[in-house]
């Protein structure tokens, strides 16, 4: 395979005024990351102290082989949600590593709202076990919850997808021949009592874990009935009177000995095999990506220049160069794993649409996973493309990446507007992760299409009422439209709201596609079938 | 085909095979039995070939190979044969810059008369919310630039044309 050929400048003005603006950005984005993962009320590490409690960290510290990456997901969920304050949605996701298998990881953070679920922290949960159901994953939850949030409880509690589902999922993996582990490091209350119970083996720590469907409280208030923690639900009666729970566990370390114990008498299952080769790093600085991504998004640039800093060895084979050339397409190695690369490199024309739809086929002709990088502002418009078909053209495209059987992994580098996100493989099409950079878009239309055309329709309202509008009441209209759409398309948005899988620093971006190449190949790859092509 | 390789900045094309019972390279002069055996020290290999019996240490990057042999060293490169074989791509190329699709003018860079070189922004066009900067073709002077920042032109329209080029 051939090597891209940069033609980036590094000493150029516009390559350092990039690459000051992505470091400006990134250094945000790794504070605000910090501050979710990390940094808490002084109260609320005093009363996991108290309780004799180790964070959600440490835990996570004592579960994971040492030295193995963890890919963590949505670190920053619900970070424009509940004034801010549930970092991280009040739970820990993500693809660890136990016992050399990769594993699922459910946490509670008890440190956020004693782990409270949120209507966000459901998501969160939900989405890890969808994770878990799609790659074949084993998951460890790691249950310590106050229960559902009461306040939000309509957001958290009654619709397919909200808490019901978790334990759906749960269900599902276990119909699916998938081993759950539970450890219970804080009490598993009404509903959340299903989360170890639903699990093939669980833990229970001694003096902190409790499973019961009614705390002491309630208990009380229902049946007039005294009864303590440890007698209602704690370790020793659940091991040994009741057998909800398998083990008891006499500490938080422990605990995870012994779940690190049951990963390693589980029965390997092989991987599905795909092509590989050799590992090797990109030729061209991954660091460069800072200089590459310009600072103005409408600003047109050569995804091939991304490519080359986070392909094996900058190299790529690309299909079809001098055709559809908005889009690239074409072959590389991603930590040595072989995939096939659709790559925006300006609007979706017919062409363009026609060659990705082809080389959808013949990548899941040959099992090769797919991986899109965004940067797409639509399908182009007006009389000419319409005649052509563009409508058409489009459908085909959908039709072959939303039939696609191999696993589909997305990038959001830069913007991701109206139907070229599906077309390029966005939230609702499955892809297995979904990753955007933290200066993306993503939104139904640009924020100056949009505030024009929301701000249009209220300027010819108030003129159908008679009234003649200034440039200076225009504006007062205008502004506060703009303003509230430009955040409501921002990377942080999307990530609070988890139509991502989380923002990834682009550096990054190589070491999370890997990792998620690698958790997918725990399934196997069904042979390719589609629906109708409108030809 | 063979594969490309280049010594000494000659270029050589063999293949190595194996005929059932050993290795042999085919090049351009013909068959050559031959077998590399490692010794117990790094990189060391005995290298046999046409009755000849060498010591040779091997270094292998990820461009090209050195091969230290008789007291010299040779590095022994590899072509890529889709690469080599190309030829030179593009032959003359277009004068005219044609609109990719219909747009508005950003900004102009360029007049009429001016001298640019190859690669050097020419005017900036904005279309479907994406704005593109279309760059000379080559080095020439610019003949004609019919649009102006703020007009609207449509697909294929010519947006730059540069003076043919002299002989």
């Amino acid at each position: 395979m051939r090597r891209i050929e940069s033609q980036i400048d590094t000493n150029a003005p516009d390559y350092k005024a990039n690459f000051a603006a992505m470091s400006a950005r990134l250094k945000e984005f790794h504070t605000r990351q910090h501050a979710a993962r990390f940094e808490r009320p002084q109260r609320d590490n005093d009363r996991l102290a108290r309780q004799n409690k180790l964070g959600v960290r440490e835990r996570l510290k004592l579960l994971l082989d040492p030295g193995t990456p963890f890919l963590e997901f949505s670190t920053l969920a619900a970070c424009r949600e509940y004034d801010g304050a549930v970092p991280g949605a009040a739970v820990v996701t993500g693809i660890g590593i136990v016992q050399g298998r990769e594993v699922a990881i459910h946490a509670n953070d008890a440190s956020v709202k004693g782990g409270a679920w949120y209507p966000l922290t459901v998501k969160k949960i939900v989405r890890l076990l969808d994770v878990a159901l799609e790659n074949r994953l084993p998951v460890i939850h790691i249950c310590d919850s106050a229960g559902g949030f009461l306040p939000l409880q309509h957001g958290v509690f009654p619709d397919r997808y909200l808490g019901g589902r978790v334990f759906r999922n749960q269900v599902k993996l276990s119909q699916a021949n998938i081993p759950q582990i539970a450890v219970v490091g804080g009490h598993c209350t009404a509903g959340g009592a299903y989360v170890p119970t639903l699990s093939d083996y669980n833990i229970i720590i001694e003096g902190t874990g409790a499973i019961f469907l009614g705390g002491p409280p309630l208990v009380k208030a229902a049946t007039g009935e005294v009864v303590g923690v440890q007698e209602l639900g704690g370790a020793v009666m659940h091991t040994s009177v009741s057998g909800t729970g398998d083990y008891r566990a006499a500490t938080e370390q422990h605990a995870f000995s012994l779940a690190r114990e049951i990963v390693s008498q589980w029965k390997r299952m092989p991987k599905t095999i795909i092509e590989t080769a050799p590992c090797e790093e990109p030729y061209y600085d991954p660091k460069e990506l800072y200089g590459i991504i310009p600072k103005d998004r409408k600003t047109q640039f050569d995804m091939r220049e991304v490519l080359a800093r986070i392909v094996d060895g900058s190299r790529f084979h690309e299909y079809q160069p001098d055709y559809g050339t908005t889009l690239v397409c074409g072959f590389a190695h991603i930590w040595g794993y072989k995939v096939g690369i659709l790559a925006n490199n300006g609007v979706l024309f017919n062409d363009s649409s026609l060659k990705a739809a082809h080389f959808m086929q013949l990548c899941n002709q040959n099992r090769t996973p797919l991986v899109f990088f965004q940067n797409i502002t639509g399908y182009m418009v007006g009389r000419e493309y319409e005649e052509r078909g563009i409508a058409k053209d489009g459908a085909k495209m959908l039709m072959a990446q939303g039939g696609s059987v191999v696993p589909k992994f997305t990038v959001i580098a830069n913007a991701s507007y109206g139907a070229g996100n599906y077309g390029m493989c966005g939230r609702a099409w499955d892809a297995r992760t979904l990753f955007m950079w933290p200066q993306a878009e993503i939104g139904v239309m640009g924020a100056d299409q949009a505030a024009n055309t929301m701000a249009d329709v209220k300027i010819r309202q108030l003129q159908r009422e008679g009234k003649e509008l200034t440039d200076e009441e225009i504006a007062a209209i205008r502004e506060p439209v703009l303003e509230r759409y430009k955040r409501d398309v921002e990377a942080y948005t999307s990530t609070s709201e988890i139509w991502d899988d989380g923002i990834l620093d682009p550096v990054d971006t190589r070491n999370a596609l890997a990792m998620s190449i690698s958790a997918a190949l725990n399934a196997p790859i069904d042979d390719p079938h589609y629906g109708i092509f409108r030809l | 085909m063979r594969r490309i390789f280049q010594i000494g900045g000659e270029e050589t094309e063999c293949w190595l095979a194996h005929d059932g019972s050993r290795f042999v390279l085919n090049t351009p002069e013909g068959v050559l039995p031959c077998r590399l055996d490692p010794t117990t020290s790094p990189g060391g290999f005995v290298l046999r070939a046409r009755g000849l019996v060498r010591d040779v240490r091997l270094a292998a990057g990820p461009e090209s190979t050195f091969v230290h042999m008789d007291g010299r060293t040779y590095e022994v490169g590899r072509a890529d044969p889709a690469e080599r074989l190309a030829g030179s791509d593009g032959g003359a190329s277009d004068d005219r810059i044609v609109a990719p699709m219909p747009g508005v003018v950003v900004s102009v860079a360029v007049k009429p008369g001016d001298i640019v070189a190859a690669g050097q922004p020419l005017l900036v066009i904005e279309s479907m919310k994406l704005e593109t900067t279309l760059a000379a073709p080559r080095d020439g002077v610019v003949a004609e630039i019919p649009f102006a920042a703020g007009d609207s032109f449509g697909l294929k329209d010519v947006l730059a044309q540069l003076a043919p080029e002299e002989d």
